[in-house]
């Protein structure tokens, strides 16, 4: 154990003193700190932002005068779902999705019907969000610091020092694996700040201290893969172009090529078909502002015997307001169909992309990270139905005011007399104040569980691979 | 006869197809300075790194001690102190600090004037002993890497060409160290290029050539080994 830690504070001593291996520590610590920091400005503007917008877009509805219930309906609302706190180091798929949805008569948000594509690949180098550096670019900084930690000694022949000295390579590999990984997780400083700062600020603690030690874990695997390279190589520039390429192979290629043959693999009906395809179930449906369209017959002729009457004006309800709250049904029960395929469309192209995280840690890592911080595409689907169920609530409960309390006489005269075609403003608190719950504690970890098994396959794998290589070592 | 203390017999040893040893036999006894001599890409270091396990025999045997490379190495490796060829100690570190690091992984500790004595020994100019490593020039390093091998206390001594590097008088100085050494009862198995001064100390020297012995000269009764005869064995080969 002594040896081991005297290796690991040597190893810490010569990246002390040669400037470059210190160099490359603090840019890549104050790369994540600042794009940590930056992100937690942005989401701290936008979260005031959508605190005024909800407010002000509730007031607005509810300010609204006596009016027609129906051009209440399509006066519409809007709904923001509260990032989860932990999105502050891992955006998820927030960053496509977008966390509001606009509510109206006759009419799902199209927030849904977002590409997997981009949602589950690497496409944006451009954004440099924390998960992201802490993803793909932690990696790169690992390697250059540690790509010549054992290179180094073969080069020099220290390594044949040791060995004939009877040392055992084992501690020396430990050694500078330990100082390696410690090195590394200096770089996540600004990960842990931010989950404890969610943990105070209503994360449960279960929640962050996995999401941390995700990290934790990506970190051991990659030092374990540096560590194994360099000890496999027999000269510095092999380990340093060995090492470049599987990180272009783990971290860029393979989750690119996951998310394109997801698409392949479970392709979903891009925007424009599903949307025409929609239309034409709908067409069918017939057209909920005009009575008397062919396609309410059935119901006119059911009113009309159940109150026995003869014709549409002697129902003691609006008929008009009858006919729009059945078409809403019916179109949203044509809606739900389309948006749940669409929904589990895209969830079961997700899922494919997250299997390649048995053939990368970077996938693995990325599926642990937004499943456990609740920025997965499972939270974003919940807050859609739920956004959905809302959305129908109020619709339904202003075609409810529209077929009974807008008489039907005043309704069909609303062009000539429209004052009269009107009811009173009070019927406007039909908006329950929505807000979305991060899934439970349990839920995101049984969700996470196979992307937690990946990344421990990965340890194991990189562990077996080093006893290799040190093995390799005489 | 003395005792024996590295025996090679029909060692050889093949890597990537290639015969890299071919035959070789000799030994050593305890007491005594053995010099390999040979051209470039001989297989001198290989030998050397064959009896420390670092290169395993093809076919063969070779021993320190009695013990076998193949079943004993932990034991051979704590009986030798090894300079490798053309070393380079840690640049980042100085060289005290340096010999005081690998000591350490030996499990040796050593008083800093321990250290500092050795270095006096090797002939390394006092200003440099704090100073980091890298500045060192080729002979400097040598001269650390010498003070390092010395102070594992190791009652046999495998040196890889130690002199290269180091300027006349510090050659001189070094074969008399090794000389006393030897005196004293350490054995010394070194490679070297320096005809003359393997003549001066060596009581045997090896002639190595394309992996095969050519030429074994002893001291016999004279006070050292024939130059003349060495150098002409020597360059007959080279020529070739
Ligand atoms: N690991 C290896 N794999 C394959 N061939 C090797 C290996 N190490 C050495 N050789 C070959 O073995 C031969 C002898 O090498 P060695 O280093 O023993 O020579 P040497 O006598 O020490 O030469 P020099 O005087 O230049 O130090 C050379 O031809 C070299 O190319
Ligand atoms: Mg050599």
């Amino acid at each position: 154990m002594k040896a081991i830690t005297k290796v690991a504070r040597d190893e810490w001593r010569f990246w002390h003193r040669t400037k470059l291996a210190a160099t490359i520590i603090v840019i890549g610590t104050i790369l994540t700190i600042a794009s940590a920091v930056i992100n937690t400005i942005k989401m701290q503007e936008a979260m005031h932002e959508r605190q005024h917008l909800q407010q002000s877009s509730e007031a607005q509805f509810l300010d609204q005068p006596d009016r027609h219930p129906h051009r209440m309906v399509h006066y519409g609302h809007y709904v923001f779902r509260t990032p989860s706190t932990l999105s502050i180091i891992e955006p998820g798929v927030d960053a496509f999705t977008g966390t509001a949805v606009f509510l109206e008569g006759h009419r799902q948000n199209s927030a849904m019907f977002a590409e997997q594509r981009q949602a589950s690949g690497m496409t944006r180098f451009s954004s440099l969000t924390p998960s992201f550096l802490l993803q793909v670019l932690v990696p790169l900084f690992i390697i250059l610091i540690g790509y010549g930690s054992v290179t180094r000694e073969k080069e020099a022949g220290t390594i044949n020092i040791m060995v004939t000295q009877g040392f055992n390579v084992w501690y020396l590999i430990l050694g500078k694996y330990i100082a390696l990984v410690a090195c590394a997780l200096l770089m996540l400083l600004p990960l842990i700040v931010a989950a404890i700062w969610a943990t105070f600020n209503g994360e449960s603690a279960l929640i962050t201290s996995s999401f941390v030690s995700g990290y934790i874990f990506y970190i051991l695997v990659w030092s374990g893969i540096v560590l194994a390279v360099s000890t496999l190589s027999s000269k510095n520039s092999t380990s340093f172009a060995s090492l470049v390429a599987i990180w272009i192979m783990l971290c860029i290629l393979i989750p690119r090529i996951g998310s394109s043959s997801a698409a392949a693999l479970a392709p979903t009906a891009g925007k424009l078909e599903a949307d025409f395809s929609v239309l034409e179930e709908l067409r069918k449906l017939g057209d909920g502002h005009n009575a008397t369209d062919p396609a309410f017959e059935q119901l006119k002729k059911n009113l009309l015997v159940k109150y026995n009457v003869d014709s549409v004006e002697d129902l003691p309800i609006n008929f008009r307001g009858t006919v729009a709250q059945y078409s809403e049904e019916k179109l949203t029960i044509v809606l739900n169909q389309f948006a749940e395929k669409r929904m589990i469309e895209e969830l079961s192209q997700a899922k494919i992309a997250r299997q390649l995280g048995w053939l990368t840690p970077t996938t693995a890592l990325r599926s642990f990270s937004m499943t456990v911080s609740g920025t997965s595409l499972e939270t974003h689907h919940r807050f859609l139905r739920e956004a959905e169920q809302l959305r129908y609530d109020f619709v339904q409960s202003l075609n409810n005011a529209h077929q009974n309390i807008l008489s039907y006489q005043a309704d069909i005269n609303r062009h000539k007399d429209n004052a009269a075609a009107r009811v009173s403003a009070d019927n406007w608190q039909v908006l329950s104040s929505f807000s979305f719950k991060p899934d439970t504690a349990q839920t995101r970890l049984t969700r996470s569980l196979v992307y937690g098994g990946q990344l421990l396959f990965w340890l194991v794998v990189v562990l077996v691979v080093l006893r290799f290589a040190v093995r390799r070592v005489r | 006869m003395q005792e024996e203390i590295i025996a090679a017999s029909s060692l050889c040893v093949r890597l990537n197809n290639q015969t890299i040893l071919d035959n070789v036999n000799f030994n050593v006894a305890k007491g005594e300075i053995f010099a390999l001599l040979g051209g470039n890409g001989a297989g001198k270091s290989t030998t050397l790194k064959t009896l420390l396990g670092i290169v395993p025999p093809s076919e063969g045997s070779a021993a320190v001690m009695n013990k076998s490379v193949k079943t004993d190495i932990d034991f051979i490796r704590s009986k030798v102190a090894y300079l490798p060829e053309s070393v380079m100690l840690y640049g980042h570190l100085t060289g005290v600090e340096n010999i005081e690091y690998f000591l350490s992984l030996a499990d040796i500790t050593c008083s800093e004037s321990d250290i500092e004595r050795a270095l006096v020994r090797v002939a390394l100019q006092e200003k440099a002993w704090r100073q980091p490593m890298s500045n060192y020039s080729k002979g400097m390093r040598q001269k650390a890497a010498i003070a390092l091998a010395l102070l594992r206390d190791a009652p046999i001594l495998f040196l890889d060409e130690p002199t290269s590097g180091l300027d006349p008088n510090a050659i001189d100085e070094f074969n008399q160290l090794i000389a006393t050494l030897a005196a004293e009862g350490t054995t010394v198995f070194m490679v070297t290029h320096d005809v003359y001064g393997a003549c001066q100390i060596a009581h045997r020297i090896g002639l190595l050539d394309h992996g095969k012995v050519v030429g074994m000269f002893e001291r016999g009764d004279q006070s050292h080994i024939n130059t003349e005869e060495v150098h002409s064995a020597f360059s007959k080969r080279n020529k070739r």
